[in-house]
């Protein structure tokens, strides 16, 4: 099902994964307080949930925290001083008061402000006050900080609410995203973020990322022409693959521009030269010529893995990888964007979008990267435009089904899989019964 | 706020007009281009583009990393200057046509791995 497929564009998407379905697509699971219920049950506390990169907790004592309203947890990842990433309930194991207030810092321990019990970052109870006040058989060991899975893909850290997850990390990844793994991740390490908490559901600010449709018109007067496109003068996707649950889709783009032609960042003066011939934005052209030979890494040494680009298109510009559920990874020769569609309730959904770049060494390398950067953040504030009209016009309930084009199947296969998961977790809630 | 008068390097001393956009962060800076007007943004870039070069090559005989007070200001001026880019190239308007609203989507100025400029 994975299969990368290799020559030709397919006819149509849809005709190569039949068990999809062809109808549209019912309304319900993006306004229905009890679907978010169900969702929550059923997938977002089974499976695995990225919640940020290694490069942020680079030494022992480092931690972060993430609030996820979807697990109704909130959950501390650590590095240990052996050197491993873990994952804690955010929770005292005495009378359950946080034990870190900050959503990232360094400690030696941790330590509960209510009575000032002592934990080290492995988790373990090391300190008790007044500890002979507690009944005699008081075992330290037993009241350790509650572990979350927790493991690493690609410098990716994921955590899981199961404590004995079905699936590894590793062969949850494997089948869609093997062929990612080598890619670069960890020398783009100049990262910039933004965050917002939108009032609309998680599926539908996800689904305006995973479609090119919207492109000529919502990024009509931005970043349109940076992508290549087709004789219907509509940007269609190279390719697109659906998985068991995750989905990739490859993008072309316009090499005669500066956001469109990754190359002209990367291989140097012939694509920019030909990025810039068509170019009319004078401080993009400016930027570019200005970025020449400004990152601190040289792209010789960045070799690309075999599953980016899987349809090896001239003009490739970006894969969107969408890691179920809603983890967004849009992999591109010189950056990559990681963002997270993390739920809040059946209609608020926090954005979290950080994007990594190379670091640069020169003013004009840092230029071009602030003109990337606010061309890409002027981008979301377009995507994010028509969400939350979007979410209040599928909460009249004047419409109990959307219509999808072909181009827009990872839509449906993203709706496919959770409705699917939900349908298993049932079942086998009613077997247990 | 008000912030200090800056001074920026002899050799761009013609920029002082434009001081106002030496601003430190990409909020700030963001702040200042919704706060304009398209003449103002025009005029600022047309002031700037032609300068570019020269600022960048004067930039790179420094540390980056620990510029003195005029570089820096010289630095983030020209970082307004791609801050003000969609504006011109774009939107014909200083902000995003029909967008969200950006004091909603703040930058995350504290992230470890975000550059010190």
């Amino acid at each position: 099902m994975n299969q990368p497929v290799t020559g030709a564009q397919p006819a149509r998407l849809h005709d190569r994964y039949p068990d999809l379905g062809r109808g549209p697509l019912p309304v319900a699971p993006y306004i229905d307080p009890a679907y978010w219920e169900l969702e929550k049950a059923h997938v977002f506390k089974k499976t695995w949930l990225h919640v940020g990169r290694v490069e942020e907790i680079p030494t022992a004592g480092d931690y972060f925290v993430k609030d996820l309203a979807a697990c109704d947890a909130s959950i501390i990842v650590v590095r240990t001083r052996s050197g491993a990433v873990k994952a804690f309930h955010n929770v005292c194991s005495h009378r359950l008061n946080k034990v870190v207030y900050e959503p990232c810092g360094k400690v030696r321990k941790f330590f509960c402000k209510f009575h000032g019990w002592a934990y080290d970052l492995d988790g373990r109870l090391t300190g008790v006050p007044d500890e002979a006040a507690f009944e005699a058989d008081f075992d330290k060991e037993t009241h350790g900080l509650t572990p979350v899975s927790c493991d690493v893909w690609q410098g990716f850290v994921f955590i899981n609410m199961d404590p004995a997850p079905a699936l590894s990390l590793a062969d949850f990844m494997a089948p869609m995203f093997g062929g990612l793994e080598g890619y670069p991740f960890h020398m783009f390490t100049a990262c910039y973020g933004w965050s917002t908490v939108v009032n609309c559901n998680w599926k539908m600010v996800l689904d305006a990322f995973q479609e090119t449709y919207h492109v000529g018109y919502v990024h009509g007067r931005s970043i349109a022409d940076a992508l290549e496109k087709t004789d219907t003068g509509s940007p269609h996707p190279i390719d697109g693959l659906c998985g068991d649950f995750h989905r990739r889709l490859s993008i072309a783009g316009n090499p005669k521009s500066v956001y469109g032609n990754p190359k002209a960042a990367t291989t140097g003066a012939s694509a920019a030269a030909e990025a810039l011939a068509g170019s009319n934005r004078p401080i993009a052209t400016a930027a570019l010529r200005l970025a020449q030979g400004g990152t601190k890494l040289s792209f010789d040494e960045v070799r690309l893995p075999d599953g980016l680009n899987w349809t090896r298109h001239p003009n490739w510009a970006f894969d969107i990888n969408c890691v179920f559920p809603e983890f967004y990874l849009s992999t591109r020769p010189n950056y990559f964007q990681a963002y997270n569609f993390r739920p809040i309730s059946h209609d608020k959904t926090l954005f979290e979008a950080r994007v990594y770049y190379p670091e640069m060494k020169t003013a004009g390398g840092r230029f071009y990267q602030e003109y990337m950067k606010v061309a890409l953040r002027d981008v979301l504030l377009e995507d994010l435009s028509t969400l939350e009209h979007t979410q209040a016009a599928a909460a009249t309930g004047a419409k109990d089904h959307m219509v999808l084009q072909d181009f827009e199947i990872m839509v449906r296969h993203g709706a496919v899989v959770v409705d699917r998961l939900i349908r298993a977790g049932l079942e086998a809630d009613r077997a247990r019964a | 706020m008000t912030p200090s008068p800056a001074v920026l390097p002899a050799a761009f001393a013609d920029l002082a007009p434009f001081t106002a956009w030496a601003l430190p962060t990409e909020t700030a800076r963001n702040r200042r281009r919704l706060a304009s007007d398209m003449g103002e943004i025009r005029a600022f870039a047309e002031a700037m583009l032609p300068r570019l070069d020269a600022i960048a090559a004067h930039l790179d005989g420094f540390d980056l990393d620990a510029l003195p007070k005029p570089e820096a200001d010289l630095f983030a001026m020209m970082l307004s200057v791609a801050e003000i880019a969609p504006a011109i190239e774009s939107y014909d308007q200083p902000a995003v046509c029909d967008g969200y609203d950006s004091a909603r989507f703040p930058a995350v100025e504290s992230h470890r791995l975000r550059p010190a400029f």
